[in-house]
């Protein structure tokens, strides 16, 4: 299929599937088709894939073309000056932004459900809709309904991972720091990582070979001298595949721990190994997240006053009996982002820091050492005294394989209803890759007739061999 | 879908009613790329003489002052000696001093700071907190800071980190300030005040005092809020982030003149090292103080307080940004009296932070502890830690200009210079040092020129530091100081010819009026061409002018040769010397002379 056709296609899909409120803004139809037609005349000059390609950004990723929400309505009419770094990069490899994404409130939400837009819709069932998981929720059902060809989203503490299992397509977070976040707005920026969502391994694996430089713009980019140390690719041999026993629990959905025995019997028959590991430290990183993600948060999205840009409530802000912009606040966030807001300030706050903040950022500690301790690579970012410390690891595996998420994509409706603290249990498997700063992808696979996401989780670096084993499980 | 989204997407944003849209403009050109200052400042790093500020004050003035202030010292201290209540009840001081580093961009973007520019012409980005913008800490801003730290005698830490302080204000675009407070770059430091230090040389301490630093920490500095009553306010971000350091002194100031000695001499330190743009005058600077005071009796339940470290200290109070070294004085003497009265009178001092005006008599209440804000500091995710090498350390200590100490040192004990602590000091303070530099000119050409003379190479330091100041300062008046006025070598030619009894005082200071009033000449020439050459006194001169004398005073005469008063000699002496053309008598021949016509032995004889 041509270019223009492919795009034209997915334009038809946006129209299609509109009522999927995947998109908080389109780009200009006729702008887009002439941008394709004009890298469609230039192909031959390029060799790579994403020329011409119709690419979604997530709403949080600054664009100088189409506002940058972040699904807020603090930030509903607000353009950036200035397009991200990885927006950029598309640009520069002939890509053309087809939209903004809609998403979970500053990327706060499982279901792309809090979003100052409406909420997302996921894939159709007989019952209704289903979740399309959040809080990339707009750009993973983008990407399963054929509106754009890939999409970026940002993963936290699995916003890239959770909407992929859901909607049933690839969802990959690279180790942290490997992609820019300049631009990007931030909501943990410790945890912060730009995802890519596509149908396949393959074409994740182009979009990360065009995103994964150092960015001088962005201080926790990688620099060079680091990436250099990073390893390649091992693909060919056999793989020694570990299987975290801790991530059996007993809310793990019968179909969801059928699929992932599939996927790993499926692997054995390929002729790579199978070990149990015990990452013990992974039933705290749950609360360890919810504790240092709203902290951060609550630091970082204290900048929206109204003043310099985005909403500001009518009136006077801050009379003397009420608190400096509490009413442009109150007006421009929505409930999740100002309960973790609260959580935040909370946990940050003098009588609670030592007993909070501290002890979440020893378990996230704990968290990373545990995976350490079961791979066979050490961490390239650890010093070389600092692996000696570490427990021998001779024995250790090459990749996790563990599902996504405890269950498939439930009803919107259900989750709508959802008490706060069920929503957050959504993260348990997704979470401690991202306390530990890993890379990390959801694979959709078979599960008894619908798509269950399946996990694969490498040694920091090691993002070229997760790609690798998720195309074997694709 | 497309409509839909485009209605609700595009229109509010073209209206976009709260978004700056000056800011936007501004931000969309030179700023994108966030590397690019839209100019670059020429304040650098490194001292360079033009970048220094001008100390405008008038010599006079300054001494005026330092006068008025002297006496103004004295009742206070006198006062403060017949005020009962200061025997029974001991101030406690520490300070907070807030300095704009001298840097040429700010402390976390590549925008040029600026003083006096259009407002909202320099800033980044990041700098108004703009969403997804990070932070890039700009490391040469390091440079002064650590110098400032090293004058200061601090720890320099290996390992520094910077954390967010939240509060939400106007001028505080993130919602917090990006300061250094787990892990200062800079600790345990300490400040020797001397006598030299004081205004008239005199700490009321009665010797030297150390005051120690806790630490010194980087940190951001807030934008300009320009109040336009009722309801406006306007904002310039060219400050904002502008790299301060904070200096915090431990609590061990016990006396008002002491606290402001030690801003002072911070301020010149800061200044000296090159750490600072400008000192207070200009705004560069502010203090925040922390007052408490205790009962000298000691009763400790009475004083359950610590800060710092510091134990068994009164409830203190804060009084926060004063712009100027009097209004720190003042504050802390009117916030120790209103502590005291509160005490005397059975009350309780409340913790809280308070304000001061100068001029006015006591302090008044900003807010109180429940309007303390909790900060909730945390370090910032973005920023990684600083590590500073021992390499830097050490050059910048070995390359560190002398300090005022030093230099009052050297002024004092090197024979070269021989000067009061209290000449040294005026020239230090003088026109920001410009004076000091002028006299070491004038100096180092006599010393040049009286190589081979070492009886009057010992004079050089101290009869040059009387004209630099003295002579010079008179003819100054209100005028602005500037040392090519009167050349350093023309006016080290003056007291040259002085020192070589080649002119008398008289016209020596005559040829210095007719250089600064702007004789082109040179002093040789005028020398020659105004005839002003001391001409000596012949031998028969003397004995004329001796005889004259002795002849007008019998009855002395009568004294020495008779009653053997010899000593009686030495007034003739001084007679003599009165009666001729000033400087022309010479006192040993003159009093050969006397001694020969008297019959008495002369020394020569002993």
């Amino acid at each position: 299929m041509s270019l223009s056709a492919l795009a034209k296609q997915c334009i038809a899909n946006q129209s299609s599937h509109a009522h999927l409120n995947a998109f908080v803004s389109l780009a200009d139809k006729a702008v887009v088709l002439a941008r394709v037609a004009a890298a469609e005349s230039t192909r031959g000059r390029h060799d790579d894939d994403l020329v011409g390609q119709l690419i979604a950004v997530k709403d949080n990723i600054c664009t100088s073309d189409l506002p940058t929400t972040a699904s807020s309505g603090i930030l509903k009419s607000f353009v950036s000056p200035y397009d991200a770094t990885v927006v950029k990069q598309l640009r520069d490899a002939g890509a053309v932004i087809s939209g903004k994404t809609n998403m979970d409130e500053f990327g706060m939400g499982s279901h792309s459900a809090h979003s100052h837009f409406g909420p997302v819709k996921g894939l159709s069932r007989s019952e209704g809709h289903a979740s399309a998981g959040g809080s990339s929720g707009g750009s993973a059902i983008a990407v399963a309904s054929g509106q754009c060809i890939a999409a970026l989203g940002t993963d936290t503490g699995g916003s890239v991972r959770l909407p992929a299992a859901y909607t049933g397509i690839v969802g990959f977070k690279p180790s942290y720091g490997l992609l820019s976040r300049w631009g990007v707005i931030a909501y943990a920026n410790s945890l912060d990582t730009i995802g890519i969502l596509a149908n396949d391994a393959r074409q994740t694996r182009v979009l990360f070979n065009k995103l994964n430089a150092y960015d001088p713009h962005d201080p926790t980019s990688l620099p060079p001298s680091t990436r250099q140390r990073l390893r390649t690719s091992k693909l060919g041999r056999r793989l020694r595949i570990g299987i975290p026993v801790d991530y059996n629990i007993t809310s793990l959905d019968p179909t969801v721990k059928r699929a992932w025995i599939r996927s790993l019997r499926d692997l054995e028959a390929q002729g790579h190994s199978l070990h149990n590991v015990s990452l013990p430290a992974t039933r705290h990183a749950l609360s360890a997240y919810y504790v240092l993600a709203p902290a951060e948060a609550s630091s970082n999205l204290a900048k929206y006053d109204g003043v310099r840009y985005g909403s500001r409530a009518e009136g006077p802000d801050g009379t003397p009996d009420s608190v400096l912009f509490s009413k442009t606040r109150g007006q421009g966030f929505g409930p999740e982002v100002q309960r973790r807001i609260l959580l935040g300030a909370f946990s940050l706050s003098a009588q609670a820091m030592d007993n909070y903040f501290i002890q979440a950022q020893k378990v996230r500690r704990l968290v990373q050492r545990d995976f350490d301790s079961v791979f066979a690579a050490p961490n390239p970012l650890l010093s070389v005294e600092d692996v000696e410390k570490e427990s021998e690891t001779e024995n250790g595996v090459d990749v996790l394989v563990c599902p996504t998420a405890p269950t498939s994509a439930p009803l919107l409706e259900k989750v709508q209803n959802q008490d706060p603290i069920d929503a957050y249990m959504n993260d348990v498997f997704t979470v401690p890759a991202s306390l530990a700063g890993l890379p990390a992808i959801s694979v959709p696979v078979d599960g008894d007739g619908e798509k269950v996401g399946m996990q694969v989780i490498g040694q920091y670096g090691d993002d070229r061999m997760v790609l690798d084993t998720a195309q074997l499980l694709g | 879908m497309l409509n839909r989204s485009s209605t609700r997407a595009f229109s509010p944003f073209a209206q976009r009613p709260y978004v700056c849209q000056a800011c936007l403009r501004r931000a969309r050109k030179p700023l994108t790329s966030n590397a690019s200052p839209i100019r670059i400042s020429t304040r650098y790093l490194h001292a360079d003489p033009q970048t220094t500020v001008k100390d405008d004050t008038p010599f006079r003035k300054v001494l005026k002052d330092a006068a008025k202030k002297k006496k103004g010292e004295k009742s206070k201290q006198s006062g403060s000696r017949s005020d009962p209540r200061l025997e029974k009840w001991e101030l406690t001081v520490g300070i907070e001093i807030h300095a704009e580093l001298n840097t040429a961009r700010k402390l976390f973007s590549a925008a040029a700071t600026s003083s006096n520019e259009p407002p909202n012409t320099h800033v980044a980005l990041f700098d108004v907190a703009f969403p997804g913008t990070q932070p890039h800490f700009q490391q040469e801003t390091l440079i002064p800071a650590l110098r400032a730290a090293l004058a200061l005698n601090c720890d320099i830490q290996r390992r520094s980190a910077f954390d967010r302080k939240h509060y939400f204000y106007q001028d505080q675009p993130s919602g917090y300030q990006i300061t250094q407070y787990y892990e200062p770059f800079a600790r345990d430091g300490h400040i020797t005040l001397y006598p030299h230090d004081f205004p008239g040389g005199v700490s009321p301490e009665g010797g030297p005092v150390t005051i120690g630093i806790k630490q010194v920490q980087m940190e951001q500095d807030t934008a300009k809020t320009i109040h336009q009553p009722p309801t406006t306010h306007m904002l310039d971000f060219n400050r904002v982030s502008h790299p301060l350091i904070e200096i915090i002194t431990l609590p061990e100031i016990h006396h008002p003149a002491t606290a402001a000695a030690l801003v002072r001499k911070i301020q010149t330190m800061l200044k000296t090292v090159d750490s600072v743009t400008a000192g207070m005058e200009m705004g560069g600077m502010r203090a925040d103080v922390n007052v408490s005071v205790r009962r000298r009796d000691g009763q400790p339940a009475h004083s359950p307080h610590s800060y710092h470290g510091v134990t068994a200290l009164g409830q203190r109070t804060e009084i926060k940004n004063l712009p100027s070294i009097k209004a720190v004085e003042e504050a802390i003497i009117v916030e120790r009296d209103r502590q005291i009265d509160l005490l005397e009178q059975g009350g309780v001092v409340e913790g809280e932070t308070r304000g001061y005006t100068q001029g006015s008599k006591t302090t008044r209440r900003l807010r109180g502890k429940e309007g303390e804000i909790d900060y909730r500091y945390m370090p910032d995710p973005d920023i990684a830690p600083v590590l500073v090498g021992k390499d830097l350390v050490d050059y910048l200590r070995s390359h560190l200009p002398m300090l005022s100490d030093d230099v009052v040192r050297m002024l004092t004990e090197s024979e070269k210079y021989g000067l009061t602590s209290k000449d040294a000091g005026t020239l230090l303070l003088l026109d920001d040092g410009d004076r000091l530099d002028y006299y070491m000119d004038v100096v180092e050409v006599l010393r040049g020129s009286h190589a081979d003379e070492s009886a009057l190479l010992s004079r050089v330091g101290k009869v040059a530091g009387n004209w630099v100041l003295m002579e010079l300062g008179a003819l100054l008046k209100d005028e602005e100081w500037s040392p090519d006025r009167v050349p350093s070598d023309q006016l080290a030619s003056i007291i040259s010819h002085l020192l070589r009894k080649q002119i008398t005082g008289r016209t020596a200071k005559l040829l210095l009026s007719l250089k600064f009033d702007g004789d082109a000449r040179p002093v040789d020439q005028i020398i020659a061409d105004e005839d002003l050459l001391l001409q000596p006194l012949s031998h028969d001169e003397y004995v004329a002018m001796a005889k004259a004398l002795l002849g007008e005073k019998p009855d002395v005469v009568k004294d020495i040769v008779e009653k053997g008063r010899h000593g009686k000699v030495k007034w003739f002496v001084g007679q003599m010397m009165a009666r001729g053309a000033e400087g022309t008598v010479e006192p040993g021949t003159a009093e050969e002379v006397l001694k020969g016509l008297l019959g008495l032995p002369r020394d020569g004889g002993k």
